[in-house]
């Protein structure tokens, strides 16, 4: 029994949808997401998987990115927001979740 | 910054090099923020390191789309890329010149028209007596000879037509330039 394969598949394909709705929350910066997603063992992933991921968001066009120099001591941060082909994608994927949801509800009976 | 800090980036820099300069350095700048983040909560050196894994992976991580990507080859993709550059090719051969012409001629002529218009009713009204006048008139389907009033608000008629074609060869034009590269940036070619 290896849990733990199916766990990263499952990971792989929701990641994706729980950085885009962190991002639709508030713009946010890389570090940020990361630490975010580490309060969820399920989901915490490392900087050389979150990354690449921003990046390729970054390509398609669903969430923009620009640079905020640091004031009061703060890094210099790179903020992602949601752009408008993003909150499409999102609210796609929102029906495929529910979509998702409701099959295994219905499934699992009751 | 600690030495091993900034010695990271630059082993990370080395191994990125098959992205552009530009978005290589935003890469980096990107890691260097997410460092200073880390000291910022007192975490050392060492375990900033350990967190982010070796920079030779963590460069990897990036290329791999980019890999993918390149070595995706296929005779679809050729087929697509010769049936654009022969569209673009013949259809370019003509569009272009022709609209590139057809534009600042067009909207050329629409100013001129109504203004020779102008001047060869002014020269009637007013009996300047200016010289050529008799080279400035509408022909209209075999009827020559109109009053030079008639003239100028059939010019300035025509000449709006004219100009209005121009911008819209221009517009045309300009689309056409635009949809190609649209469609070459789509293609990734």
């Amino acid at each position: 029994m290896n849990i733990d394969d199916w766990k990263s598949q499952l990971k792989r394909g929701t990641l994706e949808f729980c950085i885009l709705l962190m991002i639709k929350k508030k713009p946010s910066y890389g570090y940020e997401i990361i630490s975010t997603l580490e309060k969820y063992p399920i989901m915490a992933a490392k900087e050389n998987t979150i990354y690449p991921l921003l990046r390729r968001l970054l390509k398609e066009g669903y969430i923009s990115s620009s640079w905020q120099e640091g004031l009061e001591g703060l890094p210099p941060r790179k903020y992602y927001s949601m752009t408008d082909k993003g909150l499409d994608y999102l609210s796609m994927m929102f029906v495929e979740w529910d979509n998702l949801l409701h099959a295994v509800t219905e499934l699992k009976g009751e | 910054m600690e030495k091993i800090l900034t010695e990271y980036l630059e082993k990370m820099e080395k191994h990125l090099k098959p992205i552009a300069v530009a978005e290589r350095s935003d890469i980096i700048r990107e890691i260097k923020s997410e460092m200073q983040e880390l000291q910022r909560a007192r975490i050392p050196a060492e375990q900033i390191i350990e967190r982010l894994g070796s920079p030779k992976d963590l460069a990897k991580s990036y290329l791999g789309g980019l890999l993918s990507k390149e070595s995706g080859f296929s005779w679809n993709r050729l087929l697509a890329v010769c049936a654009f550059y022969s569209l673009v090719g013949f259809s370019g051969l003509f569009i272009i010149p022709c609209l590139a012409i057809i534009a600042p001629v067009f909207i050329a002529c629409g100013v001129a028209v109504p203004i020779l218009a102008a001047i060869k009713m002014a020269d009637y009204i007013f009996n300047l007596g200016l010289p050529y006048m008799e080279n400035i008139h509408v022909v209209l389907g075999g009827i020559e000879e109109l009053n030079p009033v008639v003239e100028f608000i059939i010019s300035c008629l025509a000449g709006i037509l004219l100009y209005w074609a121009g911008r819209g060869a221009w517009k045309l034009l300009l689309s056409y330039c635009k949809k190609v590269s649209r469609a070459k940036s789509s293609l990734s070619i």
